[in-house]
C-alpha cells in the first residue's frame, strides 16, 4: 500500500444509548442530522476538506446502515488512489479476537491496518460530533510544536466543564494536567475528542495500555492522562468555531435547531467548506396550495401540504393537509397524515403518524428531556392517538 | 441487457427556446428544478440495464459535458462500456425535420464496430418520460425483429403536427411509415425511440453513405418490406419539447401530483448530477404555495405555481407567480415576476416587474436584468 503522511481513525462504534429510540436500530454516527445529513458526514467531510483521504472507520454497534451509507467513501470524494475509506469491524486473528473494549482498544486491534500505511501521524476523530474543521491547520500546529500528541480544545462554560476531558496548560500550550470528566474542574479548556498522535509513539502507548488490566482502554480516560503524566510533549490546539457533541436527545435536538439560526451555528450554505453526504436521489420538494412553511429547513422529495414552523424536514417527508408541525425534527421518509399536530418532537425514519393525532401534548408534571418527544423509526402511531410531551416511544415488536 | 448499447442524440436543435439554449443545447437545459432534459432519456436507458451509451454532442457541448462528467451518477463510469462521447457531425446546422442524422453515426462508426452488442437503442434528448425498455427489448428479441419502433397512441386529436405515423398489422409489424399528418385520431405515432440490430444499423449506414445527411427513419421507411420492423407501444407520460410554450407547460405539469408520481416515484428513478447542496431554508417571511422547490435555496419571499431550481435566493417581498427560475438566480426584494422563464445565474434587481403570459412566457436570458 501507499505510504500516507497522515491517516484518520474514525471512532464510530459507540452505541449512543443516550439517544434512546434514535439509536435503537442504527449506530449513532448514522443518525440523520439537519435534514439531509447523517452525523458522520461532518467528520468525513472534514477529512475530505483537509486532504486526508485514508480513513479507517471503527464500527461495531448495528453497523449495517452505517456500512452501506459509507460504502467506498465516494460520496465524500474519499475513494482516492492509495487511500480510501475502510470499514474496520472487530475481527478474529490467529490467536483470538474480541469486541472493541474501548476507543483505544479499537485502534489497538487495528495496529496492522495503520502499519500497512506506515503514516507519520494518526488523526483520531469521532463519528458523533457536529463541526467544520480543517485538520491540516491542527497538523501544522502539531509539527510546529514538535508535539508527540496534540489535543484539539475549545473553551467551554465553567458549569459544563465537568462533562468533558479538561486540561491545564503552561504558557506554551503544553498540557501539564489532563482530567477526564472531573467533578471539580480546574480548567474550562475542554477536549473535543480530536487528537493527532505521532504513530510510533501512539503504537507504543496502545501496546502498553492493552497490557494494563485496570485500564478501560479509553483515549480520554487512560491514554491521554498517562502520556501527560509520563511527561510526553502533549499540546493543546485551540479550535475556533462551532462544535457540538450530539450525545443526548437534548443536545441532538438543540444542535439541529441551531441550524435554523445560522448565527448560533455554522453556515450550512458556506460552500468553502462543504458538507458532503450520500443522499438518496429524489425530486425537488413540493409545497402544496394550502401549505405554509416558516423558518424551516426542507429537503428533496418532501411533500408538504400542511403548516410547518421552526422545524426540519429530512428527505422524503410527507406532511398532510391540516397538519401542524412545530419545533420538530422529522427524519427521512417520516409521514404525518391529515389533521395531526406534532409539537417539539423528533419523529424517526419512516415512522408514520396517522390522522388526528397529537404528538407532544402538554406534559404532565416532571416530564423528561426538556419535554422533547421522540418516536422510534418505523413506528406507526394509530389514528387519534395523544402522546404526552417528553416521552420516548419505542416500537413494539 | 448487456447485449444492448445506446446512442443518445444530444444535438436536437429546434427553435432554441428563444435563446435559452443558444449557448447550450436543449439536452442540457434545466428542467423541473434539479434535472436537465437529457436526464430522462439517459436514466431510462440505464434503468433498463444498458451500461454503454454513446452521446452525440450538440454544437455547444460544454454544459452537457459538465453535467455528465464521467457518467458516475448514471452508473456509466465503467471499465466495460460506459459513457462514450460521439462528436456531432454538422456543427451549426439544425433542422426541424431530422431526428437521427445518419452522418452523426457514420462519423462515429467505430463506436458501432468495436462493440459486440446485438442491439442498439436510439433516442433523443428533448422528451420528458420515464420508460424501462426491458419489455420492449424482450419483444424485439422474441419477434427476431430488425428494428422495433416505439410508438404512442394519441389521447387527444390536437398536436399532431409533424408526427411520423406508423401503420401496424395485428402482429404489430409495421407496414408503412408516413410523415404526413393523419386525419385519423387513433393512428400510433413514432416517439423517436427505436431498437435496431447493430449489424442492420451498420449496413444501413454503409448503404446510404452518399445520402448521409438524411434521417435514419428514411431508409427504414424505404425498406419497410425488406426489413422486419415492429412497433412497441409506450403508454406512460411522455411529452416532447419543441417550443418555449412546451417547455413552460411541461414544467408546470410537474405541479400535478400524479405526473410527479409517474415520473419520479416509481421503481426506476431519474438520475441527475448530484451537487451536494445544503437543504432549502425558509425564512419567517416565506409564503410558498403550489410550487416545486429544489435544494440549496433560501426563500424569504412569495412563490406561487412556480418551479424553483437549485440555490436560488428569494428576498423578502419578492413575488414570483407562474414562473420557472433556474439555478443560482437571485431575486431581490420587491420584484414581481409573472409567467417568466429565468435563465440561470440571473439577478433581478430590487423593484423590477417582469410579466409574460401563459401563451407567451417571458424568457429572460442569462444575466439580462
Amino acid at each position: 500500500m501507499h505510504k500516507q503522511k497522515c491517516i484518520a481513525m474514525l471512532l464510530a462504534g459507540g452505541q449512543g444509548s443516550r439517544l434512546g429510540p434514535l439509536t435503537r436500530n442504527i449506530a449513532k454516527p448514522a443518525v440523520s442530522f439537519s435534514g439531509k445529513y447523517r452525523i458522520i458526514d461532518f467528520s468525513l467531510s472534514n477529512c475530505a476538506n483537509s486532504d486526508i483521504n485514508t480513513v479507517g472507520v471503527l464500527t461495531q454497534y448495528k453497523p449495517f446502515l452505517l456500512n452501506s451509507y459509507i460504502a467506498q467513501g465516494s460520496a465524500w470524494d474519499l475513494d482516492a488512489p492509495g487511500g480510501g475509506v475502510h470499514i474496520l469491524p472487530p475481527y478474529v486473528g490467529e490467536n483470538e479476537g474480541s469486541w472493541y473494549k474501548g476507543t483505544a482498544d479499537a485502534v489497538s486491534q487495528n495496529i496492522e491496518f495503520v502499519d500497512s500505511y506506515n503514516p507519520a501521524y494518526v488523526l483520531i476523530i469521532s463519528g458523533d460530533h457536529i463541526y467544520k474543521m480543517n485538520y491540516n491547520k491542527m497538523l501544522e500546529f502539531h509539527k510546529q510544536k514538535r508535539a508527540e500528541i496534540t489535543v484539539s480544545t475549545l473553551t467551554v462554560p465553567w458549569e459544563e466543564a465537568s462533562r468533558f476531558g479538561v486540561m491545564t496548560c503552561d504558557d506554551n500550550a503544553k498540557i501539564i494536567r489532563f482530567a477526564e470528566k472531573p467533578a471539580v474542574p480546574e480548567s474550562n479548556l475542554a477536549s473535543m475528542g480530536v487528537y493527532i498522535f505521532n504513530w510510533p509513539m501512539l503504537k507504543q502507548a496502545l501496546l502498553e495500555d492493552s497490557k494494563d488490566p485496570q485500564s478501560d482502554h479509553d483515549f480520554g480516560k487512560n491514554i491521554l492522562p498517562r502520556q501527560v503524566k509520563q511527561g510526553k510533549r502533549v499540546f493543546a490546539y485551540n479550535f475556533q468555531g462551532y462544535w457540538k457533541d450530539v450525545g443526548t436527545i437534548e443536545s441532538y435536538y438543540q444542535a439541529n435547531m441551531e441550524c435554523l439560526n445560522m448565527e448560533s451555528s455554522f453556515d450550512i450554505f458556506d460552500a468553502r467548506h462543504n458538507i458532503y453526504s450520500n443522499e438518496d436521489l429524489l425530486p425537488p420538494h413540493y409545497v402544496g396550495p394550502t401549505a405554509r412553511i416558516e423558518n424551516s429547513i426542507v429537503c428533496n422529495g418532501c411533500n408538504v401540504l400542511g403548516e410547518v414552523t421552526n422545524s426540519i424536514l429530512a428527505q422524503g417527508v410527507f406532511v398532510g393537509e391540516g397538519v401542524c408541525i412545530r419545533d420538530s425534527i422529522l427524519l427521512p421518509y417520516a409521514k404525518v397524515y391529515d389533521q395531526t399536530s406534532v409539537l417539539k418532537s423528533i419523529v424517526g425514519e419512516r415512522a408514520e403518524i396517522k390522522e388526528r393525532c397529537l404528538v407532544g401534548a402538554e406534559p404532565g408534571t416532571g416530564s423528561e428531556q426538556e419535554g422533547i418527544t421522540v418516536i422510534e423509526d418505523h413506528h406507526l402511531i394509530p389514528k387519534g392517538s395523544v402522546i404526552e410531551a417528553g416521552q420516548n416511544i419505542y416500537r413494539i415488536r | 441487457m448487456y447485449n444492448t448499447i445506446a446512442i443518445l442524440f444530444g444535438n436536437s436543435g429546434f427553435d432554441s427556446l428563444q435563446g435559452l439554449t443558444l449557448e447550450g443545447s436543449i439536452a442540457s437545459t434545466s428542467f423541473g428544478g434539479r434535472y436537465r432534459l437529457l436526464d430522462f432519456a439517459l436514466s431510462s436507458m440505464v434503468n433498463s440495464g444498458i451500461r454503454t451509451v454513446g452521446l452525440v454532442t450538440p454544437r455547444y457541448y460544454r454544459s452537457i459535458l459538465d453535467h455528465l462528467g464521467g457518467g458516475k451518477e448514471w452508473f456509466l463510469d465503467r471499465k466495460a462500456g460506459g459513457l462514450a462521447i460521439l462528436p456531432g457531425a454538422i456543427h451549426g446546422l439544425t433542422s426541424h425535420k431530422i431526428n437521427f442524422r445518419m452522418r452523426d453515426i457514420e462519423m462515429n462508426i467505430d463506436y458501432l464496430h468495436k462493440n459486440y452488442a446485438e442491439n442498439v437503442l436510439i433516442s433523443r434528448c428533448n422528451q420528458v418520460f420515464n420508460f424501462n425498455y426491458a419489455d420492449a427489448l424482450e419483444f424485439h428479441n422474441k419477434k427476431k425483429a430488425d428494428i422495433t419502433l416505439i410508438f404512442k397512441i394519441p389521447e387527444k386529436p390536437t398536436d399532431r403536427h409533424g408526427r411520423i405515423h406508423l401503420f401496424l398489422d395485428e402482429a404489430q409489424r409495421v407496414n408503412e411509415i408516413k410523415k404526413e399528418d393523419s386525419e385519423e385520431l387513433k393512428v400510433p405515432y413514432f416517439i423517436n425511440q427505436l431498437i435496431i440490430r447493430r449489424k442492420v444499423l451498420s449496413d444501413i449506414i454503409h448503404g446510404y453513405k452518399s445520402l448521409e445527411t438524411v434521417d435514419l427513419i428514411q431508409p427504414i421507411a424505404e425498406n419497410i418490406q425488406a426489413l422486419k420492423v415492429y412497433g412497441y407501444p409506450f403508454s406512460g407520460y411522455l411529452q416532447t419539447i419543441h417550443t418555449v410554450q412546451d417547455y413552460f407547460e411541461r414544467n408546470m405539469d410537474l405541479l400535478d401530483h400524479e405526473i410527479r408520481e409517474k415520473l419520479f416515484w416509481g421503481s426506476d428513478r431519474i438520475h441527475t448530477k448530484v451537487r451536494d447542496n445544503p437543504p432549502t431554508k425558509y425564512g419567517f417571511e416565506a409564503r410558498v404555495r403550489n410550487s416545486l422547490i429544489s435544494s440549496g435555496c433560501r426563500i424569504e419571499g412569495n412563490v406561487e405555481n412556480s418551479i424553483i431550481s437549485r440555490c436560488v435566493l428569494i428576498e423578502p417581498g419578492a413575488q414570483i407567480r407562474n414562473s420557472i427560475i433556474m439555478q443560482r438566480c437571485t431575486i431581490r426584494a420587491g420584484t414581481i415576476l409573472e409567467y417568466v422563464v429565468m435563465d440561470k445565474l440571473t439577478e433581478v434587481k430590487a423593484g423590477n416587474v417582469l410579466k409574460g403570459n401563459r401563451d407567451n412566457p417571458l424568457v429572460m436570458k442569462k444575466t439580462a436584468v
